[in-house]
């Protein structure tokens, strides 16, 4: 008697819990939903202009720190967009397990009606740490193997999907370039075609 | 007591009921291959990525040496993954009769169209209510 009322119990409680699970990952992938839905017709920004842009700022103003914004900060700042923090083996490109599921939750909503038929640049940051051509380029290969995630394991449409690497060049928080909160990837939705 | 057991199965099914009615999304999939698998991907499978399916083909290569959880959760994965995907691409067709009767005139894309199937959830059939929660697009 005493057992059947556990088991009831416990199923009960499992239950509770399954959905609480549930609601919690809904809420995440809402959330990008709803940063990233409602974008202009049009965007007049290409992700290889964004990538021209940072690679640019090196050239002209070298040095150990960007002096100032990329040009086209203003424009991003306009657009839909999403932070998420993704995890990397150190000096790699490579995902670490516990940022899986964050991929899987951009997956989630690139996958719904609300966003098809968008292009979006998965854009990665860096914080200012090392030389600015290094952080660069492991931005870049870091913000395609986010891309390369979605598109082979989740099956993102490939055409929609653009990677780029800003480095340090366009920093979350200027006044402290070396703080956590500048490595970032960032999900831009760049309108439809 | 049958009061009781009926209870317990009642509960149950409360319990096996959503996943009937409803596949899993990626997250929550790629979540488990990163719970059950995360010691052993970092053991066996360091150099290998996410992109390709490298880290499930890196663990099935190392079957016999990856834990048991983790050999029986890698395929789930993988199914859990490809039927989501499946739920999602049936939606338009199993739904074009709701969608020509109640969505009319409904511009296509951005969503609206789904955006006015769940608004007409209770007129809209059942059987294209199903395909809405099993693409977990409610």
């Amino acid at each position: 008697m005493k057992t059947y009322l556990l088991a009831g119990l416990s199923a009960a409680i499992l239950a509770v819990s399954c959905t609480g699970l549930a609601a919690q990952t809904e809420l995440n992938r809402n959330e990008i939903i709803n940063s990233l839905q409602g974008a202009q017709q049009e965007v007049n920004l290409s992700a290889d202009e964004l990538q021209k842009a940072a690679i640019e700022n090196i050239q002209k103003y070298p040095g150990a720190n960007s002096p100032h914004d990329l040009p086209l900060a203003d424009k991003l700042a306009s657009l839909r967009q999403f932070n998420v923090e993704i995890t990397f083996d150190f000096d790699s490109a490579r995902i670490r397990p516990e940022s899986y599921e964050t991929v899987g939750v951009i997956a989630d909503a690139l996958h719904t009606p609300y966003l098809q038929g968008q292009t979006f640049v998965i854009v990665g940051h860096t914080d200012a740490k090392g030389a600015r051509q290094y952080n660069l380029d492991l931005s870049i290969k870091r913000a395609q193997a986010v891309r390369e995630a979605l598109v082979t394991t989740f099956m993102v449409p490939p055409q929609y999907l653009f990677a780029v690497g800003l480095g340090e060049e366009q920093l979350r928080d200027p006044s402290q370039p070396d703080a956590a909160v500048n490595r970032r990837v960032q999900l831009i939705n760049l309108g439809f075609k | 007591m049958r009061q009781l057991i009926f209870a317990v199965t009642a509960s149950l099914m409360l319990v096996t009921a959503p996943a009937v009615a409803q596949t899993v999304g990626f997250a929550e999939a790629i979540k488990m291959l990163g719970a059950s698998c995360g010691k052993d991907i970092e053991t066996y499978c360091k150099s290998a990525t996410l992109a390709n399916n490298g880290i499930t083909q890196c663990l099935e290569q190392n079957q016999s040496k990856v834990s048991a959880k983790c050999n029986a959760d890698r395929k789930v994965v993988i199914s859990l993954i490809s039927e989501r995907l499946a739920a999602q691409a049936a939606v338009p067709q199993i739904c074009s009769r709701d969608i020509a009767q109640y969505c009319k005139g409904v511009k296509e894309g951005a969503g609206h169209i789904l955006r006015c199937l769940l608004k007409a959830k209770p007129s809209v059939g059942a059987k294209c209510n199903t395909a809405i929660d099993m693409a977990g697009y409610r």
